[in-house]
């Protein structure tokens, strides 16, 4: 990809932390208008690569370009300044300043950019429209809720139309069902901008939802980048297929490549054969296969790998039914949608298709 | 998108090394030089005026033994009477504040710091008002009730701790009241919940848990009691009861000066006390309280019944014995023309008043005082500013030594700076010693730990992430500072400002030392007024210093209740 296609190249970017090494050797490119995801537990190094890209981290290897402008490279000892990097960011403490009123925090940027006052007062309208706190706009920013304090940095963030906004878990502090409800309108308010932006959050969910690319992060480096079908259906390794969802790993050996497309023989530790996929090419180490708990269905289909099983425990969680299944892979943890209920201890027959049963690099 | 320069460098790093140096350079030659010095003088064994010393040798030490045991003995005395009233006292106050459900009890704890902001030395004046033998006010009532002899005498190793317990001991409420209160209320009610009394609890649960508080507390109010200095020149010095403190001021003014002994005596108090600062903060560091978690809580109160009253009745005898009765006998003595506290022989007069205007060295001395007050103020909250962010926000080189330095003078007895910098100051070829310039020097410097404290503190309550966003907003540093920083920080700024002001003008251990004939300031002199005038002038003297301070004090309660409203 040429640096006219990407808005932001990272390449390999490490960051220490005087002996802790916090990210080590990340590289990704985001391209023109996409919105990607880094995600990962607290400590994997998200957050400082985000803030290594606004300037706020100084990395000790790599280089960090926007726009095909090098931002910093340690070879060279060039590192531009935050103010002079051209993008926005939303924090995660908001970082509303309290001493001033929504109006002040949202021409902020405007105001340092010398806007005459009629387009900045334009400007700060249509940003204040777009997270609907018009209303609010001479407020004091000290009395305002958590979610309304998400909004105005929000369109603090996009107030000066940077064409780079970054995100660091701007979505924690809020409940459960502000959160749904800001994470639509991120999305469409992004979509509706065409702004660049990368999005850090520890909430595979929230990741999966809003972004065209995630990439999944643990100490320090990348596991996996993909869209989020990808890292769902397609997990590469362990730490994804377990962080990213949720999966039953079974463990055995690779046996003989079937003809069809990446199929290859799986011989699980019970003794039991499946078919599964190999995304990768075999190296030959691989010892488990990540199964969905959402992908295994009760009951027989064709085509698919059989295995019998006996319920064990059965958990109501409302939106889906958790089953834990006795079987010889093992015990299997099955999610089904709450309809046809299985009572425990009855004897069941589990199938899931070979597509959904993936190998895992080792 | 603005276009970035080529080759920013890191020539941020390089730029603040240019600053830390000299601020290093500055603080170090502030606060380290004087104990360097007084460390030289301590081992002059020739003349003690010479400069530098022809002779060293350890006779100021050994001298210390042999002649001076009796002054040891009466530290040692004393300040282990004063801790443990002060202890007593602190723990009893803190336990019915935080504990129990006594009336009134916000306005009660808010009550509790007036004491602090008295002063020993306006508390000592009081008390000798009160107390002293035949013309004291409670020994003038006994009498007229007709009692034989003398009440009380505050004269005496008792009446010194006292005082010192009554009007420095306040820390240990403050202390022992916060290891109470950050106790989560949780751990005692999970031991209730499994099934134990309420008097297992408190002795199994709750006891434990605050008693490392308390021991850290009882050495941290110790350390403080030897080192204090204003009780035991204004009772001790006329009942020849002399302490370490009293014994170095009272060195340096024999002839010619003792100024090798003094100096001698000071270090080992500054030794002795660095060792128990040291061994409580070891204690605190150790995490011995587990108690502390970081988070305030309102610990359940117990309900006390009928014995509410009688536990509201222990605060407001306190507040009466450390607030209300010093400042009405002052006040009644300074109204009159010979103290007494039968108000049928009283002549009243404002005659006390307008002479300590009028006089020509008082007057000079409370507008130095003022001066002195705003100009460090002034000057030292700019500066400490400066050295909180070094400090706190920027990530120079060597800015753990700048904190290590700023923080030194808070383990050095205040009076024992005070001669450190006598001695330093007499013997540099900067020709300040005698002027108020040396005053305002040293006041900077031994204000230094609070006023860094008091704005490190609002500095750390500004999340960095506030200042962070104003440069992704594209703003350059300076223009960050002057929209985001210094507004955040204004509120922090002018308490920290009204702090030094008010220790500025009741200062008295370094005072004492530098005062010069012709730059006179008011504690000094009021101590002065006690020896040599009446005690009605020196009561009224008092009252005008004490006044100034509850004005700012006042201010600053405004201030930061405003400033809680404002961020709740």
């Amino acid at each position: 990809m040429s640096d006219s296609a990407s808005r932001i190249v990272v390449s390999d970017l490490s960051i220490r932390y005087g002996e802790v090494t916090a990210v080590n050797g990340v590289s990704f490119e985001v391209g023109r208008g996409e919105h990607v995801t880094l995600l990962g537990p607290s400590g994997c190094g998200k957050t400082t690569t985000l803030r290594a890209i606004a300037g706020l981290e100084q990395p000790a290897i790599g280089t960090i370009s926007i726009d095909g402008e090098v931002m910093y490279d340690a070879i060279e000892r060039r590192n531009v300044p935050t103010e002079h990097r051209g993008v926005s960011m939303v924090f995660q403490s908001y970082a509303v300043w309290p001493h001033m009123t929504v109006l002040g925090n949202v021409a902020y940027g405007l105001r340092v950019r010398k806007l005459a006052s009629s387009e900045l007062s334009a400007k700060v309208e249509r940003a204040l429209d777009l997270v609907q706190m018009r209303h609010l706009a001479d407020r004091p920013a000290s009395k305002l809720s958590g979610g309304q304090q998400q909004r105005v940095a929000l369109a603090r963030a996009i107030a000066f139309s940077p064409t780079v906004v970054l995100f660091d878990e701007p979505l924690s502090n809020l409940d459960a069902k502000l959160r749904a409800e800001m994470r639509l309108e991120l999305r469409e308010l992004q979509r509706q901008l065409g702004i660049t932006s990368v999005y850090v959050t520890h909430d595979q969910e929230e990741a999966l939802a809003i972004s065209d690319r995630v990439i999944v992060m643990n100490v320090g480096v990348i596991e996996q980048i993909g869209t989020p079908e990808q890292i769902y259906n397609r997990p590469r390794n362990r730490f994804v297929a377990d962080f990213v969802g949720s999966a039953n790993l079974i463990r055995g050996r690779v046996g003989k490549p079937l003809a069809n497309g990446g199929t290859i023989e799986f011989m699980a530790d019970g003794g039991h054969v499946l078919r599964a996929t190999a995304p990768h090419a075999l190296r030959g180490g691989e010892t488990e296969v990540a199964v969905r708990t959402a992908y295994i269905e009760i009951g027989k289909t064709a085509d698919a790998n059989q295995v019998p099983g006996t319920v064990r425990r059965r958990m109501f969680h409302g939106d889906f039914v958790q089953y834990v299944i006795d079987c010889p892979l093992g015990q299997l943890i099955v999610r089904r949608p709450p309809t046809n209920l299985v009572a425990e201890g009855e004897d069941i027959e589990l199938s899931f298709s070979p597509e959904h049963c993936i190998l895992l690099e080792g | 998108m603005t276009a970035p320069v080529k080759g920013w460098l890191r020539s941020g790093n390089h730029w603040q090394g240019a600053i830390t140096l000299p601020v290093l350079l500055v603080v170090a030659f502030l606060v380290l030089l004087p104990v360097v010095f007084l460390l030289e003088e301590s081992l002059n064994t020739g003349d003690p005026m010479a400069f530098p010393p022809q002779q060293y040798g350890l006779a100021n030490y050994a001298a210390m033994l042999e002649e001076d045991l009796q002054v040891i003995v009466n530290t040692v005395v004393i300040a282990v009477t004063a801790t443990m009233m002060a202890v007593v006292i602190g723990f009893t106050l803190a336990w019915i504040l935080t504990r129990t459900n006594v009336p009134g009890r916000d306005r009660l704890e808010r009550l509790m710091q007036l004491p602090y902001y008295m002063t020993p030395l306006v508390g000592a004046l009081a008390w000798a008002v009160l107390a002293s033998p035949k013309s004291g006010f409670f020994n003038q009532m006994w009498r007229w009730a007709g009692g034989e002899g003398d009440l009380f005498n505050i004269y005496s190793m008792f009446g010194i701790a006292w005082i010192m317990a009554l009007f420095e001991g306040t820390v240990a409420f403050v202390m022992i009241s916060a290891a109470m209160k950050s106790m989560d209320p949780a751990l005692e009610e999970s031991a209730r919940v499994i099934g134990a009394s309420k008097l297992r609890t408190a002795l199994t649960v709750t006891l434990p848990l605050v008693m490392p508080g308390v021991l850290g507390a009882t050495l941290f109010v110790f350390a403080e009691m030897l080192g204090s200095f204003a009780a035991a020149l204004v009772i001790g010095i006329p009942a020849r009861v002399y302490v370490i403190t009293t014994a170095i001021w009272d060195s340096t003014l024999s002839y010619p000066p003792a100024y090798g002994r003094a100096s001698a005596m000071g270090l080992a108090l500054f030794v002795v006390m660095f060792a128990m600062l040291s061994g409580y903060r070891w204690m605190v560091a150790r995490g011995s309280f587990a108690t502390i978690t970081g988070k305030a809580f309102r610990p359940r109160t117990m309900d006390m019944g009928r014995l509410a009253w009688p536990l509201f009745a222990v605060c407001a005898l306190y507040i009466v014995l450390a607030v209300a009765l010093p400042l009405a006998a002052l006040l009644l003595t300074s109204l009159e023309r010979f103290a007494t506290a039968l108000l049928s022989q009283a002549q009243f007069t404002l005659a006390n008043y307008e002479m300590a205007l009028a006089l020509g060295p008082v007057r000079t001395a409370l507008a130095n005082s003022l001066l002195l007050g705003l100009g460090v103020a002034t000057v030292g909250v700019l500066v400490m500013a400066l050295l909180v962010w070094i400090i706190y926000r920027s990530e120079m080189v060597g800015r753990g030594a700048v904190e290590y330095l700023v923080m030194f003078p808070q383990a050095v007895p205040r009076l024992v700076f005070g001669l450190a910098l006598l001695w330093a100051w007499l013997n540099m070829p900067i020709p300040i010693y005698g002027t108020l310039w040396l005053l305002a020097l040293a006041y900077f410097t031994v204000m230094l730990p609070i006023g860094v404290r008091t704005l490190a503190g609002v500095v750390l309550q500004v999340d960095k992430s506030l200042e962070e966003c104003a440069r992704v907003c594209g703003a350059g540093w300076l223009y960050q500072l002057r929209t985001i920083s210094l507004p955040l920080l204004k509120p922090g700024v002018i308490a920290a400002w009204l702090l030094i002001f008010m220790a500025s003008v009741r200062e008295l251990g370094v005072s004492v030392f530098l005062m010069g004939p012709n730059a006179k300031v008011i504690a000094p002199s009021i101590v002065g007024a006690f020896a040599s005038s009446g005690i009605e002038l020196t009561a009224a003297m008092a009252l005008i210093q004490t006044f100034t301070v509850v004005v700012a004090l006042m201010i600053l309660f405004r201030l930061t209740r405003g400033m809680t409203r404002e961020l709740t």
